[in-house]
């Protein structure tokens, strides 16, 4: 059987994992799940999806990794990687995958190309000793093609949401699934939704920003309120996708992730600006939702930006508790649908 | 107990060096207090910094007045308000009324991208016209030397790692230029050497400041007096001035060890307060003096002006990026932090610590938990240190009295 390495994170380079023979499993919280663990060890003043994630790594529910590799795509998960060293150093009958922290950053600079770089060949290097696999360079090309094709049938899935035939809710739970397969599989899943025959589906078409969701839950409350999640800007979404590596090499690698984006945590408020304009306009999107919750502190800072680009009827629910909304924002929604 | 007079000097320079900005002309700064204000200093670029300022307004208890202004704008006025204080005077309709005549408007804003919400107020910043913001990359590392305070004075290659350095070194080099075109302004390496030089020399007399005050007993100042005889020259480090404030506050303290001055005439229980200063609420810090004998002899800032800037030998671009490529790391991230502080409790022989824990994602658990595993209590209070609708002064202050009462005993069993 396959090594399993858990990773946190869309800035986690999957492709040098599925190089390594291994399959990938993108790790996230769970709103149900208790997060006794994750509030002791991060404080509670940490975003409550990660806090979950914690939690549930902590009490064992994602099953024996073979390693788990850390991404700094927001601070919650540089955070987590801190408490998970911490834990690992004080007290050692903590049973703990071997973990990495694969620091990716994003400014646009070439001295941060060349950072990137780094870090992507010391993670080449953590996988290969974990799983006891020399990653070949025609493994490396193999794996990003693969992750690349996968990348290209999300896009397939977001043009069947756009054309009003998918659910918010369908679309993501399917890109959700394709970061716990291994990417063959993931392929196949995608390609058999795409052959399915799909009606269209009603709902007050909106564009949906702020936080990530690593859950369905939000948007099935959205979307039972009469609402179509046409499309949205994070990276358990549409910037899963959004963009390819497009060569066989470590250098195409770290410029794809360098550039992916324009996250909520990482990115510029003009970038995000333009970059959720286009988008919304591109879903053909009829009203923009912000939803943040408590503890994700990047978004509320892009609302204003993103309101006055989109030029839509806008709401933005901040402070929502994880995988839930809040009365005051289910009143808001109410009002927009 | 009288003021220091270094403690004096230092806030009535910094209020004539302030007031002097209203009429300067020319470029001008603002830099968070973990930018390299070095390359400022050297090309001649007068700065302020963000916290200080949010600083003054918070004990002028115009805290509110500005989140309000955010908060009108449809920002969030809950986020990180120690840093997006300054942000905030800009829009001040009033800032004739302002503390200390309001903040003079910035060309420039410098930030390192810590965090998720300090670069998106940097961003705002830079929407204003005439103000560029430098966003300055902030990296992380997979694995750290435990002990960073033995080897940042001249193995600083070694704590933070050569890929940290190579790529703050490079984001200094693009500071530098960018400088160059958009104020025309000169970096001479020779001045920048004389600068690099002149902090180290400040930082280290802050160190023997800090190792007098460890070893004394009773403590001979209030840490209300450190704190500005410290950091007003901390903002103004790369100076002579700053150089001799810095060793006039230690020999100022040197004097009253010798004379076995104390803060406090009945020290019983010695105390440690880990976090940013409370800055609406000074007082706090020598509220325990008369009913419980308890001084508070320890602040960050000495104690990180003594361990935390000192970098000796290499390139001196390179030593200035082994400055800030980790800064704050050493106060927030473990294993740094929680050994550090384990070690300065040690050394000053505190017989308990209060732990400031904000709202936000540096979180507390594993500092708290290596003092409490050497044998110190640890008293958490959950509350900001600008804003104080989190836990007001009342709250704070009982709490203390009510855990001193409980939990701290000082060296002769009093408490």
């Amino acid at each position: 059987m396959a090594p399993v390495i858990g990773y946190v994170g869309a800035d986690v380079p999957v492709e040098l994992i599925t190089a390594a023979g291994a399959r990938p499993w993108r790790l996230a919280g769970h709103p149900g799940a208790d997060q006794t663990a994750g509030d002791r060890y991060l404080g509670r003043g940490v975003d409550p999806a990660t806090r979950s994630l914690l939690s549930r790594l902590l009490d064992g529910e994602f099953g024996s990794l073979d390693g788990l590799v850390v991404s700094r795509d927001c601070e919650s998960s540089a955070r987590l990687f801190y408490a998970l060293r911490e834990l690992r150093r004080v007290d050692p009958a903590i049973a703990l995958p071997p973990l990495h922290l694969v620091d990716v950053l994003h400014l646009p600079h070439r001295t941060t190309t060349r950072y990137v770089l780094a870090k992507i060949r010391q993670l080449r290097s953590a996988l290969e000793s974990w799983t006891g696999t020399l990653i070949s360079d025609d493994a490396l090309a193999e794996a990003i093609e693969a992750h690349d094709r996968l990348r290209c049938l999300l896009a397939d899935v977001a043009a069947l949401r756009r054309s009003g035939r998918l659910t918010g809710t369908t679309a993501l739970s399917i890109m959700a699934d394709t970061t716990a397969l291994p990417v063959s599989r993931a392929i196949d899943r995608v390609a058999q939704l795409l052959d399915g025959d799909h009606p269209a589906v009603p709902g007050k078409r909106v564009f949906l920003t702020g936080s990530g969701h690593d859950g369905p839950h939000v948007y099935e409350i959205l979307e039972d309120a009469g609402l179509l999640i046409v499309g949205e800007d994070h990276d358990w979404g549409d910037l899963l996708w959004h963009r390819r590596v497009g060569a066989p090499t470590e250098l195409a690698l770290a410029e794809r992730y360098q550039h992916n984006g324009p996250s909520a945590p990482r990115a510029s408020i003009r970038a995000r600006a333009a970059h959720t304009a286009a988008a919304a306009r591109a879903c053909g999107a009829e009203a923009l939702v912000s939803y943040v919750r408590d503890h994700d502190d990047a978004p509320a800072w892009d609302f204003p930006a993103q309101r006055a680009a989109t030029g839509l009827p806008s709401v933005l629910l901040d402070r929502q508790p994880y995988g839930d909304l809040t009365d005051g924002a289910r009143t808001a929604i109410g009002e927009l649908a | 107990m009288t003021r220091l007079a270094s403690a004096s000097a230092a806030t009535a320079y910094q209020k004539q060096w302030f007031a002097g900005l209203h009429d300067h002309d020319g470029p001008l700064a603002l830099v968070n207090a973990d930018a390299p204000q070095e390359i400022f200093r050297t090309m001649g670029i007068p700065y302020v910094v963000n916290q200080w300022w949010a600083s003054i307004v918070a004990a002028k208890r115009r805290t509110q007045d500005y989140l309000a202004l955010l908060r009108d704008r449809g920002y969030p006025d809950y986020v990180e308000q120690y840093s997006a204080t300054s942000l905030a005077s800009l829009f001040d309709p009033d800032p004739a009324n302002a503390p200390w005549g309001g903040l003079p408007r910035p060309s420039i804003v410098l930030a390192e991208t810590t965090g998720d919400a300090s670069r998106k107020i940097f961003d705002v910043w830079d929407e204003e016209p005439d103000i560029a913001f430098y966003a300055l990359e902030n990296a992380a590392a997979n694995d750290v030397p435990v002990r960073w305070w033995e080897l940042m004075p001249r193995r600083w290659e070694e704590a933070i790692g050569s890929d940290r350095l190579d790529l703050m070194t490079g984001e200094l080099e693009g500071l530098i230029r960018f400088l160059e075109q958009t104020t025309g302004r000169v970096f001479s390496e020779s001045r920048f050497r004389e600068v690099m030089a002149l902090v180290n020399e400040q930082q280290e007399w802050n160190r023997r400041a800090r190792d007098l005050i460890a070893r004394a007993r009773p403590c001979p100042l209030a840490v209300t007096d450190s704190i500005p005889s410290v950091m007003v020259p901390q903002w103004h480090r790369g100076t002579a001035w700053a150089r001799d404030a810095a060793r006039a506050f230690h020999d100022e303290v040197a004097e009253r060890v010798a004379a076995g001055a104390a803060v406090c005439d009945d020290e019983r229980v010695r105390l440690m307060w880990i976090g940013r200063g409370l800055w609406y609420d000074l007082d706090f810090y020598r509220r325990f003096q008369d009913s419980h004998g308890a001084v508070f002899v320890w602040s960050m800032y000495l104690a990180i002006a003594a361990d935390g800037y000192l970098r000796y030998g290499g390139d001196p671009l390179r030593a200035l990026a082994a400055r800030f490529a980790a800064f704050s790391d050493q106060l927030y991230t473990p294993p740094w932090s929680a050994e550090w502080y384990v070690k300065e409790a040690r050394l000053h022989g505190v017989d308990g610590v209060v732990h400031l824990v904000s709202d936000d994602a540096r979180g507390s658990y594993f500092t708290t938990r290596a003092l409490r595993a050497a044998g110190i209590p640890v008293l958490e209070l959950h509350a900001d240190n600008v804003d104080a609708r989190a836990a007001s002064p009342e709250a704070i202050s009982d709490a203390v009295a009510t855990w001193l009462d409980s939990d701290v005993r000082g060296p002769a069993g009093a408490g």
